[in-house]
């Protein structure tokens, strides 16, 4: 199916999410829409601190009781920001799965890793102990992880191993989307990369949506379709993958692809802002090598002629 | 005259066990030298000994085999004022930057601590602490906050500009951007690029990341079983 023609199955509409701290207001996401279409892997890439995580639990309904959200997340036709938990409990996990970026921490060291994936398939299918068990040994199979790994429990394996149960849990439900939250961060190279062969199997062999969630561009560059990338808490740039990485609009995009190996790790100028006190106008405005007059007024998401539906590209910048 | 940090034959064994012990060797006759306005990098899997070596070689740990010289002398055999020197010459950044500070103290009194170890007086310490802030490209605003309430690249430039007030000649940098972002990575890679080229630093540059060791080093090693090889 042509990336234009494919349907969107998660919109998110303008979410904005702020914690009240004792030093402030921290604006995490601001004004953050987007949307993901089946079958495609939307990459959501920024720096730590920028926003990338809240985006992803607040569309779980996972975040601190001290965080205001105000926007739309719209799933099957329903705004699910307005769920309550008994219907979350049932979205989470059967159709929305999360990967976390600590998998030894994610899963339970006391519990043998086969119980950990088979739980699911108990709680939201019924399915009695056994069964579930054999079937989530047939799961960890296809990962590769075969013999006696489902009676191992998880301070026997490695990261990666971890990784992969907590993919394989994640995946038994056959979930419509999987959010991965930084799946590979803490690993080292060469375990980043099976995690990233993992993610990629599971995109071609599942049909679910993927929102990845990452601050590795090379792991976007790889897997993804589309990417979106935040600044700040909001989104400043969005397009197909070949677009983002080839043809960068927004200065703080091209800034960031200029600090890559292959670019000779050029320095942006400055630092990232501060959420609490964060610039008026454009937020990367201060560090901006472009920047003019206008810049400190804020700047609309627009949509860039000539272009629609999942290849449409977006800039937050008043130099489009 | 260049001064040189020089192994010569290291190698480290650690027991464990109370009852039954049991051995396991980490570096094996291993010899480099780190000289002057040079970046020698060490690349390796985790649990090769990397960061063993680097404390070896920084003094903070002890091979049980072979030696470390500084300007020549086993470090060793120093004595005690030497040793003091040594310590102050041969420093250490390691890739956890909040760990690296105090996290009761602020900025400012981080700064201060290594100040008056330095014996110096107490008069120039504002003005000291606001041009290694400078050094480094931080904001003044820093000082007053703690290092929980800054960024991972700004507290480990707040820890390597301590480690400059000692006025080093050769930095052991153990993974120092690996925690870090792509843009602050960059940013922390420039600034140990600049600060070699204007001190003459030598660095013994530890890390997985191989295209930040390409990017660094004049020359590379990798550690694999306890041994180490020229990169090919």
């Amino acid at each position: 199916m042509s990336s234009s023609k494919k349907r969107p199955i998660l919109g998110v509409d303008e979410l904005s999410v702020s914690f009240q701290t004792s030093l402030g207001e921290v604006l995490a996401a601001d004004e953050v829409s987007f949307r993901l279409h089946e079958d495609e892997t939307l990459a959501l890439v920024g720096e730590t601190g920028c926003g990338k995580s809240v985006v992803a639990s607040s569309i779980l309904q996972l975040l601190p009781k001290n965080a205001e959200v105000h926007g739309q997340v719209v799933f099957e036709g329903r705004d699910i920001l307005r769920s309550d938990e008994r219907e979350m409990s049932h979205i989470r996990g059967s159709k929305i799965a999360v990967i976390f970026q600590n998998p030894s921490m994610s899963l339970n060291p006391i519990i043998r890793v086969g119980e950990q994936v088979a739980e699911p398939l108990q709680v939201h299918r019924g399915i009695p102990r056994h069964r579930s068990v054999q079937m989530a040994l047939d799961h960890l199979n296809r990962m590769g992880l075969r013999g006696d790994t489902a009676i191992m429990y998880p301070f026997q394996f490695s990261g990666g191993m971890n990784q992969r149960v907590m993919i394989a849990t994640s995946m038994i439900l056959s979930p419509q989307i999987i959010i991965a939250d930084e799946p590979t961060k803490g690993l080292d190279d060469a375990l980043a990369r099976d995690v990233v062969s993992e993610v990629m199997k599971i995109r071609d062999s599942s049909g679910a949506a993927l929102l990845l969630i990452t601050h590795d561009l090379q792991m976007a560059r790889d897997v993804s379709d589309r990417v979106a990338v935040m600044y700040c808490g909001q989104i400043v740039e969005m397009g197909s993958r070949d677009d983002i990485f080839e043809n960068p609009q927004h200065p703080y995009t091209a800034a960031l692809l200029n600090c890559l190996p292959e670019k000779g790790f050029q320095p942006i100028p400055g630092s990232s802002p501060s959420m609490i006190h964060s610039p008026d106008g454009c937020k990367f405005h201060p560090r901006c090598q472009k920047r003019f007059e206008r810049c400190r007024l804020r700047p609309p998401m627009e949509v860039l002629a000539g272009t629609k539906g999942a290849s449409e590209r977006q800039v937050r910048c008043w130099l489009r | 005259m260049l001064a040189s940090l020089k192994a010569v034959g290291i190698g480290k064994v650690y027991e464990s066990g109370l009852i039954f012990k049991s051995q396991k060797t980490i570096l094996q006759n291993i010899s480099l030298e780190l000289e002057e306005g040079q970046t020698l990098g060490l690349m390796g899997v985790s649990g090769s000994g990397k960061t063993t070596l680097g404390k070896i070689l920084a003094g903070l740990e002890r091979p049980t085999a072979g030696r470390v010289l500084f300007g020549g002398k086993d470090i060793q055999r120093l004595h005690k004022k030497e040793f003091t020197l040594f310590r102050r010459q041969v420093q250490m950044v390691f890739q956890d930057p909040e760990g690296s500070l105090n996290p009761r103290k602020s900025i400012e009194e981080a700064i201060h601590d290594v100040l008056g170890l330095l014996k110096i007086p107490k008069g120039e310490w504002r003005e000291r602490s606001l041009d290694l802030l400078e050094t480094m490209g931080l904001s003044d605003e820093l000082l007053c906050r703690y290092p929980g309430q800054i960024s991972g690249g700004q507290n480990q430039r707040v820890a390597l500009g301590r480690v400059l007030l000692l006025n080093p000649r050769f930095m052991i940098l153990d993974e120092p951007t690996s925690a870090l972002d792509l843009s602050v990575q960059a940013q922390m890679l420039s600034l140990l690029k600049d600060l070699q080229r204007d001190r003459g630093l030598g660095y013994l540059l530890i890390s997985h990341q191989s295209d930040v060791v390409k990017y660094m080093a004049h020359e590379i090693f990798i550690l694999e079983e306890g041994r180490m090889k020229p990169m090919s």
